[in-house]
């Protein structure tokens, strides 16, 4: 069953097509005998048809009627012939209006596009068995591939429609010749508008449908007066800006990005819209290799335009990775996605970058000022998606003022300008257009461009070289959270005894104990005997390891701990700090410890527990948990959770004082 | 013109059930493309009185049928005991039908609108056509009548009109409920049915006549230049000849 036109509920008004009511009113007012458009008989070889009226004519009586000069009449003209109200009975296939001697005849209504009745697709196919009917091979090629399409979709009419084609052709010869004639020139003209031949434009593309009808009167209901009322307020409140100041703002953007914009000026190599050449779209994919003069000039701009176009970011990035401060915009990174990303794993999310990014101590410290500070730890207490709004407008503005000037001058965006291609203009002849436009194929699917999406950025977060302060856990690519996090490279400038991380300098003091405690953490990793030598791809296997392996494995694990703890209460006298040897991802000389491996260290951390006497009081919920935690499969009583920094977050010390645990 | 009236079975001395049902079909399908030619002289400069009543019968027409067919075919779509065959066709009459009763329903919702817009009894202005003849040979082809209708009362009121229209909405909506219980009583997979005929359908009659008239307007338009042309080779030719011959002459008198 088709879907019916009168169980649309309204959801075909054009709104473009307001119009067409009102070209309906002028067409009567051209049939009045005596001051509409004046008639004359079309002379055919046998026979004479009346009522056809010269293009002239039609200028002449737009012009006069409406008072307009003569090339607006025929703009006008032209729009009635392009919607269907008048057809030409010469050169049937090109719509417009000639100003000459050509003829021209009026559609009957049954044929006026209409604003409620959508062209059938069932029709049209009849229509074109009518003309195969009368002639065989009469369907030109455009013609005979849709009537082969619709074969195929409405196979299961087909019969229908091929009786429903003779029986309206028997019908037809019903009637007297001329009439015939005129009604399969209405019917052609009808077609020609609603399925135009390709490479014309046609009047009747107007965007997208909406529930209510442009034309209808509305009824003043008060709940009309209350929308009006509402509407009228808002425009009062909305704020105001000098128009010199507007303009201004107008004309600078416009002398920037005039080059830019593809319908002032040529797209390189060709509009794929016009050519049907898919050059410029391969050209231009979001990470391509090498970017086009046009693109990389467009990261000059603005620093909003680098980074919202994905190679300029990856370009930014490799010049912060060079200079080591690759964390503002990991942070920045971090918080896009907190912004846009799912509901269910923002809490975690905001966490996961406060640990990272924010917390003193954390191993991607960025900086930022102190009540920027304040306003966001307060607001992580409840966070929300937008709870890091105010650090990360702060980073991007210092991204801005700062890194954007260095990188605009760096040998990075250098390379990057010099490399660039700027493809020579294509040339294309009108077979050449006609072989692309059947070449035509449809782009690659949403779901595998997100499925490539996804993909780009576990690779990115598993082995995006990054600067890190501190390796822990957390810094490691959690597999269900995709905070932009790396691991370091394998910079073993550490001593084989220590676990020290590259970059520690800059870590606050717990750290310095985190190094009295190597020795014990060495022994203990010793004693695992896990894989010998813990480099750059190891680690990357490892986590890639951690990732398709056991991918819910560390929510568990977190799950478990805080459940453990829970029941262990807060008596966590002493619970201590150490980061560093407790991390598992090591770099330097370290072992890797795979997550599979750790019941055999079990006794060890109570060990450990007992050397430091560094009291802290730490809330369970929060901690860095080192990759190899054991203490999580480990059931024991022993609340010594042993040599593992906390990093306190503040707000869940709130939480707690409020009366959890 | 003579009219085919072999499609109509009114006399139920078809034997089978399938052929009956494929004639009930086929003759709606007849009166629907009728309805579809008359549909189109609505509002041209030939709307007339005896237009719309041609209209309204050709419409009870279609619709006695569609109730015929209808029943016919739920009858037998509802028998469980029916072969597979059978079955397959019943079910492509089926389509048929329903994508029939869905043009007509389409049909008739055009005619009801354009009708309040070109009112005979307020005398609206008709649009310039180029129709001359009536319609009533169609009409009588969907009626199967094989005489034509006199002309009734040339005149219409807004009373009538407004009886005509309020007849036809309830029309409409009938056809509508008609094609919600089809929808409702039989399952028919429409993806399951698999039409049985070509693709192309065979030429009835080479109608080369209407084909030249057609044909004709569109070469109008180069028409001249051809002419102009062919006279100008004409000429030369004419003076290439009058140059030879001369030459001869000359030759012969030399």
């Amino acid at each position: 069953m088709t879907i019916k036109n009168v169980r649309d509920h309204g959801q075909r008004y054009r709104p473009r097509m307001a119009c067409l009511k009102k070209v309906e009113n002028v067409v009567l007012e051209m049939q009045d005998p005596k001051t509409g458009v004046k008639s004359q008989t079309q002379r055919l070889v046998i026979t004479t048809i009346p009522h056809a009226i010269t293009g002239e004519d039609i200028v002449a009586w737009i012009a006069n009627r409406f008072k307009i000069d003569a090339t607006e009449a025929r703009a006008m003209g032209t729009m009635m012939v392009a919607f269907g109200y008048i057809y030409p009975l010469q050169d049937h296939k090109r719509l417009m209006l000639k100003p000459d001697t050509s003829l021209y005849r009026f559609q009957t209504p049954y044929f006026w596009p209409a604003q409620q009745w959508p062209v059938e697709d069932t029709d049209y196919a009849i229509y074109l068995a009518k003309r195969n009917i009368r002639k065989k091979g009469m369907l030109e090629l455009y013609e005979q591939e849709q009537y082969n399409n619709l074969y195929k979709w409405m196979n299961h009419k087909w019969d229908f429609i091929v009786m429903q084609a003779k029986e309206q052709y028997r019908a037809g010869k019903e009637r007297k010749k001329p009439d015939r004639v005129v009604f399969d020139c209405q019917e052609r003209a009808y077609w020609v508008v609603h399925r135009p031949p390709p490479g014309t434009v046609s009047a009747m593309d107007y965007g997208h449908d909406r529930m209510v009808d442009p034309n209808m009167e509305e009824k003043k209901t008060p709940d009309y007066y209350r929308r009006i009322i509402m509407f009228t307020q808002q425009c009062i409140m909305r704020p105001r800006v000098k128009s010199s100041v507007s303009i201004g703002a107008l004309v600078k953007y416009t002398t920037t990005y005039k080059e830019h914009d593809p319908f002032l000026h040529a797209c390189l190599p060709s509009n794929p819209w016009l050519t049907d050449d898919v050059t410029y779209w391969t050209l231009n994919m979001p990470n391509v290799e090498i970017p086009t003069k046009m693109r990389v000039e467009r990261w000059t701009f603005s620093f909003g335009e680098l980074l919202m176009d994905p190679r300029g970011r990856a370009d930014f990035r490799l010049f912060l990775k060079k200079e080591f401060s690759g964390e503002n915009l990991a942070f920045w990174e971090a918080c896009e996605d907190l912004k846009w990303g799912a509901a269910e794993t923002m809490k975690e999310k905001a966490q996961q970058i406060y640990k990272t990014f924010l917390a003193r101590g954390a191993p991607r410290w960025i900086n930022i000022d102190g009540k920027t500070m304040d306003i966001t730890v307060k607001g992580l207490a409840h966070p929300h998606r937008y709870v890091l709004d105010a650090a990360q407008t702060h980073i991007y503005m210092l991204m801005k003022k700062d890194s954007f000037g260095r990188y605009l001058k760096s040998p990075v965006f250098k390379e990057t300008q010099k490399k660039a291609i700027a493809p020579e203009p294509q040339r294309f002849t009108e077979t050449q257009l006609e072989q692309n436009a059947k070449r035509r194929r449809p782009s690659l699917s949403p779901i595998i461009l997100r499925q490539q999406e996804e993909e780009q950025k576990a690779k990115l977060a598993a082995s995006g070289p990054v600067d890190i302060t501190q390796l822990c856990r957390f810094t490691a690519p959690v597999p269900h959270l995709a905070v932009y996090t790396g691991i370091c490279e394998a910079q073993s400038t550490a001593s084989p005894g220590f676990m020290t991380l590259p970059n520690s300098a800059a870590c606050p003091s717990p750290i310095s104990v985190a190094i009295d405690s190597t020795p014990a953490s060495e022994r203990r990793f010793d004693g695992n005997g896990g894989p010998s030598s813990s480099h750059f791809p190891s680690i990357a296997e490892a986590s890639v390891s951690e990732e398709e392996n056991q991918p819910p494995a560390p929510k568990s694990r977190m799950a478990l701990s805080l459940s453990r703890l829970l029941r262990r209460g807060c008596n966590a006298p002493s619970v201590f700090a150490s980061l560093s040897p407790k991390c598992a991802v090591a770099s330097g000389g370290g072992k890797v410890q795979p997550l599979g491996v750790e019941p055999l260290a079990q006794p060890q951390p109570r060990r450990i527990a007992n050397f430091f006497q560094i009291k802290v009081d730490i809330p369970p919920e929060c901690r860095i948990y080192p990759i190899d935690s054991e203490d999580e499969e480990d059931d024991s009583p022993d609340t010594a959770r042993g040599g593992v920094k906390e990093i306190i977050c503040p707000w869940e010390t709130v939480t707690k004082q409020e009366g959890t645990g | 013109m003579p009219l085919c009236n072999n499609k109509v079975a009114d006399d139920g001395t078809s034997a089978q059930p399938l052929q009956e049902g494929k004639a009930l079909v086929d003759s709606l399908i007849k009166v629907v493309a009728c309805y579809r030619h008359l549909a189109s002289c609505v509002g041209g400069c030939t709307d007339n009185s005896s237009l719309r009543r041609d209209l309204q019968q050709t419409r009870e027409r279609a619709q006695t049928l569609a109730l015929s067919c209808r029943n016919h075919l739920t009858a037998r779509l509802r028998d469980k005991t029916l072969a597979e065959a059978e079955r397959k066709e019943t079910e492509l009459l089926w389509v048929a039908f329903s994508s029939c009763l869905e043009l007509l329903h389409a049909d008739m919702c055009k005619v009801f609108t354009m009708v309040k817009h070109f009112s005979l009894a307020n005398n609206s202005a008709m649009v310039q056509t180029g129709i001359q003849g009536g319609t009533t040979e169609v009409a009588a082809r969907a009626l199967s009548l094989p005489d034509l209708q006199g002309a009734g009362d040339g005149s219409q009121t807004s009373s009538m009109e407004g009886q005509e229209q309020s007849q036809l909405e309830q029309e409409i909506a009938q056809v509508d409920r008609t094609l919600e219980d089809m929808e409702l009583k039989v399952n028919v997979l429409r993806w399951s049915v698999e039409a049985l005929g070509p693709q192309y359908a065979d030429p009835v009659s080479t109608d080369s006549a209407s084909l030249a008239l057609l044909s004709i307007d569109e070469e109008a338009a180069q028409g001249f230049c051809r002419r102009s042309q062919m006279f100008a080779v004409m000429m030369l030719c004419g003076v290439a000849i009058f140059a030879m011959v001369l030459s001869v002459c000359v030759v012969f008198l030399v």
